[in-house]
């Protein structure tokens, strides 16, 4: 390590190649997020079903997607589905397939959790006006729902577009991909790496940050409690949690009333 | 509807004909011989009660004595195990079953819970409007018109436009009795509304009871455990223990004094 001597030239020479890479990861990213977030839903609501012929399908799916390595979908839709389909799928929608697949699982865990965060009685204050059941869904329970999860929706947005990196084991030239490329062209895998570290990173830290300011202004205005105190930066930063305003319970309630 | 002149409820006649052979009841809503258990514990036993247009009854009683229950099974939010349920002179449960004509009695009644129930993702003023603008279809001019008339009866005109975050407790109640007037119920449900307000909170809202009783006729079945409130404003009290009905009756003789050991000492309890 102490012998290696830094020659940052070669990045100059290689951003083309790199930017070629970072606009199919985030073509990709787009495709793949715009697809889950939409599939997400019906599979949440199938995962709510009372029915279980409609429960049980949407269960195992979300389980299956789960619970294996991302990787290892990758190479299953890659290489098993063209030969039970008996169909040549190119590398690029396949693993738009594979990722889509994934993250809708992981979307309507998430859509789910939120819609059943929703307290009951609000459900069934609705019920009692008289509102049906599409009505109840549409107005009260996916708009509270969707914006109680948007932090988490769009940290597993962040996490999709870095796991994209992972689909270069398939040939896809994305970023990660024509970063391999120029290290063994270059032998420059440090100073290569680093760069695509960073493209990276300037891209996920501001989705980070208004992750962060998000979920702040959620919790403000849920009143849950104050704003954290500092300056703009320091509110984004994560971390940084808005402090709980605890109000002292009343004294001298139950006391004697009118009739004493 | 109109209802012939309804028998007193302060004693509830035992028929013990068939459900089939029975006439509809002549009372508001009156519930015979309900009964639900969960998870095979029996939290209500065979309760019969009944109560007139335009009167205002309070359930009270220790926690899982049944109360909320009753509640429950009147608003169709809770399937009873048996029993029967007549509402405006029409049989809507038999024997544990909702049955067609409960569609049209439901529309007759509101329910206020004891969380906040208002959707917080809305102005006061789409809290209100939504349920008459989905489900009775009117136009926003109406909507709008009664929605400043409900907020003005439970004195919260001024709150048209404010997000629900904004309120306090009580107001957050009184918005949600506002909303639940929006559906023109015959009869409010109340489960413990007050019980998560101060005392002067809490007697402002169930002020706004009363005077739906006077102004509107609105009957009101409450359960709470302000026993103020139910003295001066009840026109009964029904005492629940152990899912029944131990005691039943004027305000006045029951809280002043009661016949049963389980009522005098929650009486002395609560010490209003």
């Amino acid at each position: 390590m102490n012998s290696y001597q830094f020659d940052w030239g070669v990045i100059p020479r290689s951003l083309p190649m790199m930017l070629q890479g970072l606009i199919l990861t985030v073509e990709i990213s787009v495709i793949v997020i715009v697809i889950a977030t939409v599939l997400g839903f019906p599979v949440a609501v199938a995962r709510m079903n009372r029915h279980e012929i409609i429960r049980w399908p949407a269960q195992v799916y979300i389980e299956v997607f789960r619970c294996t390595p991302l990787l290892v979908q990758l190479l299953w839709v890659f290489y098993a589905l063209p030969a039970l389909l008996g169909i040549t799928i190119p590398a690029v929608p396949s693993v738009c397939i594979a990722l889509t697949a994934h993250m809708t699982a992981f979307m309507a865990e998430v859509y789910r959790a939120g819609m059943q965060s929703v307290p009951v009685e609000q459900i069934e204050a609705a019920e009692m006006l008289r509102l049906n059941r599409y009505q109840i869904l549409r107005n009260i329970i996916v708009p509270q729902a969707f914006r109680q999860q948007i932090p988490t929706i769009l940290s597993l947005d962040i996490s999709l577009f870095k796991d994209t990196s992972l689909v270069s084991a398939l040939g896809v030239a994305e970023l990660t991909f024509q970063g391999n490329i120029l290290a063994s062209q270059t032998y420059r895998p440090i100073e290569v790496f680093t760069t695509v570290a960073l493209i990276y990173f300037v891209i996920a830290f501001p989705a980070t940050l208004i992750t962060n300011a998000i979920e702040a202004n959620i919790i403000r205005s849920s009143k849950l409690g104050a704003p954290p105190s500092g300056g703009r930066l320091r509110k984004l930063l994560p971390g940084q949690r808005p402090t709980i305003t605890v109000t002292p319970p009343v004294v001298g309630a139950g006391a004697k009333g009118v009739l004493a | 509807m109109t209802l012939q002149e309804p028998p007193s409820t302060d004693t509830i006649a035992t028929d013990t004909g068939t459900t089939a052979d029975r006439p509809a009841s002549l009372h508001f809503m009156e519930a015979q011989g309900l009964s639900k258990a969960f998870h095979g514990r029996p939290v209500l036993k065979s309760v019969d009660f009944a109560i007139n247009a335009g009167e205002i009854a309070v359930l009270i009683g220790k926690s899982g004595s049944g109360k909320s229950t009753v509640l429950r099974i009147i608003a169709g939010l809770t399937k009873p195990d048996a029993g029967d349920l007549d509402m405006m002179g029409e049989r809507v449960v038999i024997d544990g079953e909702y049955e067609k004509p409960w569609r049209t009695a439901r529309e007759q009644v509101g329910m206020i819970f004891q969380s906040y129930t208002l959707w917080p993702h809305m102005s006061v003023r789409e809290n209100l409007s939504l349920a008459p603008s989905k489900v009775l279809k009117e136009s926003k001019s109406e909507i709008d018109e009664r929605a400043h008339q409900a907020l003005s009866e439970v004195g919260m005109a001024h709150h048209f436009n404010s997000r629900c975050t904004q309120l306090s407790g009580g107001e957050r109640q009184r918005v949600a009795i506002a909303r639940a007037l929006m559906m023109k119920p015959k009869l409010l449900l109340c489960d413990e509304m007050t019980s998560a307000l101060d005392p002067p909170v809490a007697a402002e809202v169930l002020s706004v009871i009363t005077k739906l009783k006077e102004e509107e006729g609105i009957a009101c079945i409450l359960v709470t455990h302000d026993m103020a409130f139910a003295a001066k404003a009840a026109d009964r009290i029904a005492y629940f223990e152990s899912g029944v009905i131990a005691e039943e009756g004027d305000p006045q003789k029951l809280l002043f004094d009661p016949e049963t050991e389980g009522l005098r000492n929650f009486v002395a309890a609560v010490r209003f």
